[in-house]
């Protein structure tokens, strides 16, 4: 990638591309990490189908645990203030 | 090894996404921790106010906790 002496349009649109490449990154860690803790804390004895009750356990863990991300940036934004 | 000088605007900006990136890896590693520490049982509706304050203060902990360890390495 040459850095040296770019037009304003060709920055413009590298750094748009770094963006989504980041955000693609962390959106595909993120589900990794809650599929992880959700199947952990959801399905403690597969079977040979998800039952009603595994998916709501999963649907609701994975609202919690965006609560939780949203919970604790706050608590270190506070304790960075 | 050609050096390419970089324009101000481009330093800046990688400059910004790192921190938000470094954030973003902190923000991840400390829900980790503190979901395993604070979420104990079947997850439910809502959080209980003793599991959103347990959150908070294993987030405020962890950082304390940091603070301290790196006092000590500096020893």
């Amino acid at each position: 990638m040459d850095f040296s002496s770019p037009s304003s349009s060709s920055n413009d649109a590298m750094m748009d591309q770094l963006k989504n490449q980041l955000a693609q990154a962390y959106a595909q860690e993120f589900f990794g990490t809650v599929r992880e803790k959700c199947f952990a804390k959801c399905v403690t004895k597969p079977s040979s189908s998800l039952s009603g009750s595994e998916s709501s356990c999963i649907s609701k863990c994975v609202d919690r645990y965006i609560e939780a991300t949203g919970i604790v940036s706050r608590a270190l934004f506070n304790a960075a203030k | 090894m050609e050096e390419h000088s970089m324009s101000p605007e481009l330093q800046n900006f990688l400059e910004q996404e790192k921190q938000k990136a470094m954030v973003n890896e902190l923000v991840g590693k400390l829900t980790d921790v503190c979901w395993e520490k604070c979420i104990t049982g079947t997850p439910s509706g809502k959080f209980s106010s003793s599991e959103t304050n347990c959150l908070t203060n294993c987030a405020q902990r962890f950082m304390e906790a940091s603070v301290l360890i790196l006092r000590k390495m500096q020893r």
